[in-house]
């Protein structure tokens, strides 16, 4: 792929940093998840933050690949916030009938970094059953 | 170098040693000059010179003289290349020589035009020959027609649609395979959009090859249209071309940042389905001010179409490993909302945002 990168993902400590820098198509989107999924093994991370500030629209596959990537990273052992949904994106989201299941969202990255760190889920084998 | 032993061998004996002046002479000028050849051509002007004055030249004088005279020689081919490079631009001719096909282009041209020609019929050809060859204009041939200016005016524009037509028809050597070819073809030459949508002509151009390969000089003209955009769609990139260009085009109609989202959403929900069960279609994106302003998106393909529309439409069907929110969400998201399926044929999907709807 030629151009200017479209998504980064930065270690930073225990946690990988994700970020979405363009709109992306299906297979990009995939491409991301695999290559995020594969680096939270390398890395042995065990929290993910995706910011998608830089989405203009998360429809059904977007949503889903989310979802998919969260589920796959709890499987490998690492927790996922998504953040910088922004309003407008969020309101088509829920005029679509989408939302991101039971995968946690934060404001921005400041607060996705804070919900990672927090002290109750401690990132314990028992942090699922804390929070919930 | 047996030029200059012969030189050589016929001095006289009281004569100067011009050969052996040579070597000398050659160091001097392959100081300064890098080509061997030119640096060999130079020596020997220079020879020729120094022989040349060697008479008037006294003795013992004749090396300084061999040297200044390579230099001199040396400096008037530098002068001399620099000249040439300095007009080298006054030698060469831009204006482009006749490619030897172009008489029979021509050619073939003008049968093109005049088969065309003979296609319309008597009267059509009369009047526009009058109006476009002779000059004649709209009024006096109104007057001869018994008819009104206006109406020889779009009788004209008529004409000139089918003559576009049959201009291409002839051109390309076809015949349309269907009857409804000529009809769409017209439609689309005489840019009349409501005559367009009347006879389906996108899903004609998405079902005919032929159509489809004539039509683009005939778009041409109206693509100039900066209210309505045509994306074609065939993988994943468009899907994204599709939804930021439909985004693009309805920003200028005042619409919120939100509602923008939820158009461009939709075409992304539509716009994947064309990729995922037909592979290939188009999405037209344009701006109506009738009723109201608004947008509208029409997402056409040839796939193998949807077998019950009703289901399709309803929450959670899928038949790939998908939410089912495709189709039912992206008419949450508009307005007005059609979908038109033929098993075999293809599927299209219609709808509408409205610019002042809340």
């Amino acid at each position: 792929m030629t151009g200017p990168k479209l998504v980064s993902i930065l270690r930073q400590g225990d946690w990988l940093i994700a970020s979405i820098h363009t709109a992306l198509d299906d297979s990009q989107m995939l491409l991301f998840r695999n290559d995020l999924v594969e680096q939270i093994g390398r890395h042995r991370s065990r929290g993910v933050v995706i910011d998608v500030a830089a989405l203009d629209v998360l429809d059904s596959f977007g949503a889903n690949t989310l979802r998919t990537i969260a589920e796959m990273a709890r499987l490998r052992g690492a927790e996922t916030v998504i953040v910088g949904i922004q309003p407008d994106v969020a309101f088509a989201m829920v005029s679509l009938g989408m939302d991101t299941g039971d995968v946690p969202t934060a404001l921005d990255l400041e607060e996705g970094l804070a919900y990672l760190g927090r002290p109750t889920g401690a990132r314990s084998r028992g942090r699922r059953d804390a929070a919930g | 170098m047996g030029a200059t032993d012969f030189i050589g061998a016929r001095e006289d004996p009281s004569a100067p040693d011009v050969a052996a002046l040579i070597p000398m002479v050659r160091r001097v000028i392959g100081a300064r000059v890098a080509d061997p050849t030119t640096a060999e051509d130079l020596v020997q002007e220079t020879l020729v010179r120094v022989l040349t004055a060697a008479p008037r030249v006294e003795p013992g004088m004749l090396e300084p003289y061999a040297i200044v005279t390579a230099r001199n020689v040396v400096t008037s081919l530098w002068r001399q290349q620099d000249r040439d490079r300095r007009n080298q631009h006054r030698v060469v001719d831009l204006s482009p020589p006749d490619a030897p096909d172009d008489d029979m282009l021509a050619r073939e041209e003008q049968e093109a035009v005049a088969a065309a020609l003979a296609r319309l019929t008597d009267r059509e050809r009369d009047t526009l020959v009058a109006h476009e060859v002779s000059g004649q204009d709209t009024r006096s041939l109104a007057e001869e027609l018994g008819s009104t200016a206006g109406a020889v005016a779009a009788q004209l524009n008529r004409t000139r649609a089918r003559l576009r037509v049959e201009y291409l028809l002839v051109r390309e050597n076809v015949e349309p395979p269907t009857d409804r070819c000529r009809p769409v073809l017209l439609a689309l030459s005489g840019g009349d959009r409501r005559r367009q949508r009347e006879v389906d002509a996108g899903r004609h151009l998405l079902e005919c090859e032929v159509c489809a390969r004539l039509s683009p000089p005939l778009m041409e003209r109206t693509q100039s249209r900066d209210d309505e955009l045509r994306i074609p769609i065939a993988v994943d990139a468009d899907v994204v071309a599709a939804r930021q260009a439909a985004r693009e085009l309805a920003s200028r109609l005042g619409f919120a940042r939100t509602e923008l989202t939820l158009i461009a959403t939709a075409v992304s929900e539509v716009t994947r389905n064309i990729v995922r069960f037909a592979g290939a279609g188009e999405v037209v994106v344009e701006l109506l001010d009738q009723p109201r302003a608004g947008v509208r998106i029409t997402a056409r393909d040839t796939g193998p179409g949807i077998p019950d529309v009703q289901a399709a439409l309803a929450d959670g069907y899928s038949t790939y490993n998908g939410l089912g929110l495709g189709l039912p969400g992206a008419r949450r998201l508009m307005d007005e909302f059609a979908v038109v399926s033929e098993s075999g044929r293809g599927t299209t999907v219609t709808m509408t945002k409205w610019c002042d709807a809340r």
